[in-house]
């Protein structure tokens, strides 16, 4: 047979991707349930990283297990800061990445929204941010006490920074540390603030930006801001219930 | 037979090292080695791409058009990645996160394009397979070695085990970052060029 004549060529091309395509969606079909549970028991650890708490991440057992049993309550809230549902905590129900990702449309475009709050039993409560860092997005949870007004820690992620540079805002512990004990104001116009240059000295609600990464500092600290105001209504009203007490 | 076989085997892990003598694969080689256990799952998965990879294009060999040989190659080798890929998000989570995209890259690393195209393409299956698998192993051998060296000067640790850092070592900083990788490797082309005089360019 000729196997150079362009018939050939053709259908011998179409028929390898073909096979191909197929054996990649048998692999991605049969492996879905597995990378799913990894992903959900990545973000819970990211959850529990940032609220303080330390803990055994040896299996994703471990980490369910040691969420179910430090979660107050976990439900949602929209723009008015009203709970319009909950998240399950016995089977450890969460927002996910790509769940976050929806919401942030829905926040940038002015739709409804429904944002999800963790409790924790160790008087912290946990809320997502998202946004867009220089290569892709950026992502992650700010733990503030309960009257929503001091930080107690935080924890990032990011699909795609610079590793060393924009990266450092997940690998450097020193930059997270600095989050612990500033204080925010949600109703202020812009509640935090992620300093190029470094911080003034005194200023609670800022801290030093990574040098070398002017772009992902920024949408880190654009996601913070919008996500936190987007909060404003909630955090209000839990501020208002811890003085009544 | 015999004598061809095994040539096959080390060629490619001492005479013709990919890294060492071919100069291939060095960007991935300074991105994958501050620590071992990455280094080692990132040379297994290039060892499973480039034998299985070199073993499906040898049993195609006489179907495949000339003229898109390197696109049939391209789709076997980018299967194979993104298979590793795929079991690697399934079974090890927190290696695959920390390897991030240079699991993906793999389909860019020459010695796989290279060991088809040079050898899988005109020899049968099973010395095809042996000569993916050596050059994987090549390839991965310098890995462990430079990932050996980083560790262990960079974190004091090995495998995540405090070695150096229990007996008051301070960990020198410079081991972590990709220009000592780069200096390794060239420390390393160094020792094998001066045990293995043929390899010296006059």
């Amino acid at each position: 047979m000729n196997t150079n004549s362009n018939v050939y060529t053709v259908i011998y091309t179409t028929l390898i991707c073909v096979i191909v395509a197929a054996v990649l969606a048998f692999a991605s079909q049969s492996l879905k349930p597995k990378q799913d549970a990894n992903e959900k028991a990545e973000t819970i650890r990211q959850i529990l990283t940032a609220a303080q708490f330390e803990f055994d991440a040896s299996s994703n057992e471990a980490i369910l297990g040691f969420y179910k049993s430090n979660i107050a309550e976990a439900f949602l809230v929209d723009a008015d800061g009203q709970k319009t549902g909950t998240l399950d905590t016995k089977t450890a129900q969460i927002y996910g990445v790509s769940d976050l990702k929806a919401q942030n449309y829905n926040i940038k475009g002015e739709a409804d929204y429904n944002l999800p709050v963790y409790i924790f039993k160790n008087g912290t409560t946990a809320l997502p941010i998202y946004g867009a860092g220089l290569w892709g997005p950026v992502w992650g949870y700010i733990a503030l006490d309960s009257s929503c007004t001091q930080i107690a820690g935080a924890y990032f992620d990011h699909e795609s920074e610079t590793p060393g540079l924009g990266g450092k805002i997940k690998d450097d512990p020193e930059f997270r540390a600095q989050f612990a004990g500033k204080t925010v104001n949600t109703a202020d116009d812009v509640p935090f603030h992620i300093v190029k240059g470094g911080a003034p000295a005194g200023q609670t609600n800022a801290i030093d930006a990574i040098s070398g990464a002017t772009m992902t500092s920024k949408g880190l600290d654009e996601a913070i801001n919008i996500w936190l105001k987007a909060y404003s209504n909630y955090a209000a009203a839990a501020n208002n219930t811890t003085e009544e007490e | 037979m015999a004598q061809k076989l095994k040539e096959t085997i080390l060629n490619p892990i001492l005479k013709g090292n990919p890294i060492t003598v071919l100069i291939l694969g060095v960007c991935s080689s300074l991105a994958v080695t501050v620590e071992l256990k990455g280094a080692c799952v990132m040379a297994l998965s290039v060892i499973i791409v480039t034998g299985v990879s070199s073993l499906i294009c040898s049993l195609l060999r006489k179907t495949i058009p000339n003229r898109a040989r390197i696109i049939i190659q391209l789709v076997v080798v980018a299967m194979m990645v993104i298979l590793v890929d795929q079991v690697l998000k399934a079974f090890a989570y927190a290696i695959d996160k920390q390897l991030s995209v240079y699991i993906g890259l793999i389909i860019t690393n020459c010695i796989v394009m290279g060991r088809i195209e040079a050898f899988a393409l005109g020899n049968k299956p099973w010395p095809s397979l042996l000569d993916g698998v050596a050059n994987g192993v090549g390839y991965g051998l310098i890995l462990v070695i430079v990932a050996f060296f980083r560790e262990l000067l960079g974190s004091g640790t090995l495998f995540g085990f405090p070695v150096l850092s229990s007996l008051g070592y301070v960990n020198n900083g410079l081991m972590i970052l990709p220009p000592m990788a780069l200096i390794l490797i060239g420390c390393i082309i160094w020792v094998h060029r001066s045990i293995d005089k043929s390899l010296q360019e006059k």
